[in-house]
């Protein structure tokens, strides 16, 4: 080899690992990573890698490769202490987050305050999106979805399905006393008396209980033909097993999100108690991916860098509002906050163009207005998509 | 009427829970005046105990308890000999009341880290078996919940009151500084205390975990419902530990049958706080000395 063609290589070899260190961009991985949100949390945090991985592995953002800086908002205080260290000492140019609705209101108002873009991917609390913030955008669908989802459900599924009018159907609405039961109660009562409904009671309980057989009892009195439930798991679980024990059969029971999407909820009351219970939240994976383009691919990455099955929708939907915004991030021109916020407000994705399902178009308060939860029904101990009708896996059944 | 008497009973047999998760604590309280704040994970532990064996060995989950008491009494002596007993000598006796807080959440951080936050379903064993007796319906767990608190409270006082350990545990309750004068070793008695008061929670938790699924945070789920038993009971009574639980549990029920849902907690609050005001160490209780030396 020549002494050129040696200096020659080096020098190629030198701007080569020049160009690859200077050609990164950071972002923000805001989630519980450990304490009692850490299951979900993680899960969660896994859907934005593998948006991140696949934007990566078509070229990264602006030509730029992306890497996550991941910061763990294990209670509310270190959501603000991770935002700041984000921001300030590790220089992200964004923060995706956060799956808890608390953590991500505390630690929005410190990139709000920094002019630094938050997008939020999966908590569902209303305030979020409702402080008129400049700089947070959220992808999901809200407490407010989940609400108006339901009601839609029973009156054009539910009440046909079980051949009645649905203003002759008793409603029970019972919650947790959170702010997150009692504002998706709140909206539930709100969509269903627009729509005409007969609410009966709504009832709310603290999520510690450790027994529910005072409400079960007076839910039979009243003759509830269909129970909502807004609840997380031990609560979820408790009421299914405790109705069940009292000889109360409603003709349905719909519970939202928390506890009822998850398996170990079924194997805790056992498939013959929870067969046919309905169920509204994020997008799952038994649903007709005629719908969700790009799921199986999801599912299939999701395989092959964790090693197992995804746990709850909460990776998927935070895949599609990662996807949506690193795409419309690359298309910003550069990583100026206003750059990417005018770029990000002018996302329009339609319906059904997502492995989610659900299209991306920020409305007021930079809400995903196109955002929507789904119906499922637990079918032989798997959790199926039976509304909407486009979306559905297999047809709503009803006790006989 | 019918109804009135299934929310008695609902009430009585969540009575006979918040009884058998309050022993321990009383009995723990009355002799070493440590308030444990990690009753609770005790709580946890056992019945993630319950779950381990029933699931791994596949032994009914009453059969676990021949383990599960040891090993908490175990782990209740630990932790008097490791963490409150070097405390009791601090000037302040509150030290050791933050002592257990810190064990409490160690506890739950330590299980969270084990088991990660989903729930542990222990085999249910045909204990939630609906039973009707006459026009209400209960569970056969429930049943023998009801019949194992009220045995046990029996047992205790017989054991407390009519052997030479029980007398030597009362003295040391009654005055440390007397009781060793009378050739009594106080440490170990209080030892051996924390250990049975452990126990305690080791049979409530192989009698719950089939009723209950288990999980890092299930014992605060308990815990200040016990605390409010063993207050309203005087604390350090056991019999007042039991009567109390009935009252809460009643009261539970009623409440929230007939008040609503959302204001029980306001109600068994309420009611607790009158009672106190009216009588301030509680039903069963007499003026408790809250000193170690008196």
């Amino acid at each position: 080899m020549t002494k050129t063609a040696l200096m020659t290589s080096s020098a190629l070899a030198l701007a080569l690992l020049a160009g690859q260190a200077a050609a990164e961009v950071k972002f923000g991985a805001l989630y519980p990573f450990s304490g009692g949100l850490a299951l979900l949390g993680e899960e969660s945090a896994r859907g934005l890698e593998i948006a991140v991985d696949e934007i990566n592995a078509a070229g990264g953002v602006q030509g730029e490769q992306v890497v996550l800086e991941r910061g763990d908002a294990v209670d509310n205080n270190q959501a603000i202490g991770e935002a700041r260290r984000l921001i300030s000492v590790a220089g992200v140019k964004a923060i995706f987050g956060s799956y808890s609705s608390a953590r991500s209101i505390a630690a929005s108002q410190v990139a709000e305050l920094a002019g630094i873009p938050y997008f939020e991917l999966g908590a569902v609390a209303d305030e979020v999106t409702a402080r008129d913030f400049k700089y947070l955008f959220r992808t999901n669908p809200t407490a407010d979805h989940m609400g108006k989802l339901i009601v839609n459900m029973i009156v054009e599924k539910v009440a046909p399905g079980l051949g009645k009018d649905p203003k002759d159907l008793k409603i029970g609405i019972i919650h947790e006393d959170s702010s997150y039961g009692t504002s998706v109660a709140g909206h539930q009562k709100r969509y269903g008396e627009e729509a005409g409904l007969n609410i009966v009671t709504t009832q709310g309980y603290p999520a510690a209980t450790v027994d529910m057989s005072s409400i079960v009892l007076d839910l039979k009195q009243r003759e509830v033909d269909i129970v909502l439930q807004t609840s997380y798991q031990n609560d979820s679980v408790l009421f299914l097993q405790q109705a069940n024990e009292a000889g109360f059969k409603p003709a349905a029971i719909i519970g939202g999100g928390g506890g009822y999407s998850m398996l170990p909820t079924a194997e805790a009351v056992g498939s013959d108690v929870i067969e046919g219970v309905l169920d509204a939240d994020f997008t799952q994976y038994a649903v007709n991916t005629e719908f969700t383009p790009g799921l199986e691919a999801f599912v299939a990455a999701y395989k092959a860098k964790y090693n197992e099955e995804p746990r709850s929708g909460h990776s998927l939907n935070n895949y599609v509002g990662a996807m949506a915004v690193l795409k419309a991030i690359d298309g910003a021109g550069s990583f100026e906050p206003d750059a990417i916020v005018a770029s990000v407000s002018a996302i329009d994705i339609p319906q059904g163009a997502t492995a989610a399902g659900y299209g991306v178009q920020f409305g007021a308060g930079n809400q995903n207005d196109r955002a929507s939860m789904m119906g499922m029904q637990w079918q032989d101990g798997r959790l199926v998509t039976v509304y909407p009708e486009a979306a559905a896996a297999a047809e709503m059944r009803f006790a006989q | 009427m019918e109804t009135f008497l299934q929310v008695v009973a609902n009430g009585l047999m969540l009575g006979g829970l918040f009884a058998i998760i309050s022993i321990g604590l009383t009995l723990i309280f009355g002799i070493i005046k440590v308030v444990n704040f990690a009753h609770g994970e005790f709580l946890m532990a056992g019945m993630f105990l319950t779950y381990l064996i029933t699931t791994k060995l596949g032994l009914h989950p009453y059969a676990s308890v021949v383990v599960v008491a040891p090993a908490l009494f175990v782990l209740g002596a630990l932790t008097q000999r490791l963490l409150i007993q070097p405390l009791l000598s601090a000037r302040d006796d509150h030290v050791q009341i933050f002592a257990t807080v810190g064990l409490s959440t160690a506890m739950i951080n330590l299980a969270l880290l084990l088991y990660g936050a989903d729930i542990a379903n222990t085999p249910t064993s045909g204990l939630r078996t609906p039973v009707d007796i006459g026009p209400v319906r209960v569970l056969e767990g429930q049943i023998y919940i009801f019949l194992c608190a009220a045995l046990l409270v029996v047992g205790l006082e017989l054991f407390l009151h009519r052997t030479q350990t029980g007398r030597a545990i009362r003295a040391v309750a009654q005055n440390r500084a007397a009781a060793q004068l009378m050739g009594i070793n106080a440490n170990w008695i209080y030892v051996l205390s924390f250990g049975i008061g452990a126990a305690c929670v080791g049979l409530a938790s192989s009698l719950i975990a089939p009723l209950y699924p288990t999980s890092s945070t299930i014992g605060t789920y308990f815990v200040l419902t016990a605390f409010v038993v063993v207050v309203l009971g005087g604390l350090g009574s056991i019999p007042g530990a039991f009567v109390g639980a009935m009252l809460i549990g009643l009261i539970d029920a009623l409440a929230g049958f007939y008040i609503g849902s959302d204001l029980r907690e306001a109600v068994v609050f309420g009611v607790f706080l009158i009672i106190l005001i009216l009588r301030p160490s509680g039903l069963f209780g007499t003026r408790v000395k809250l000193s170690h030396i008196s």
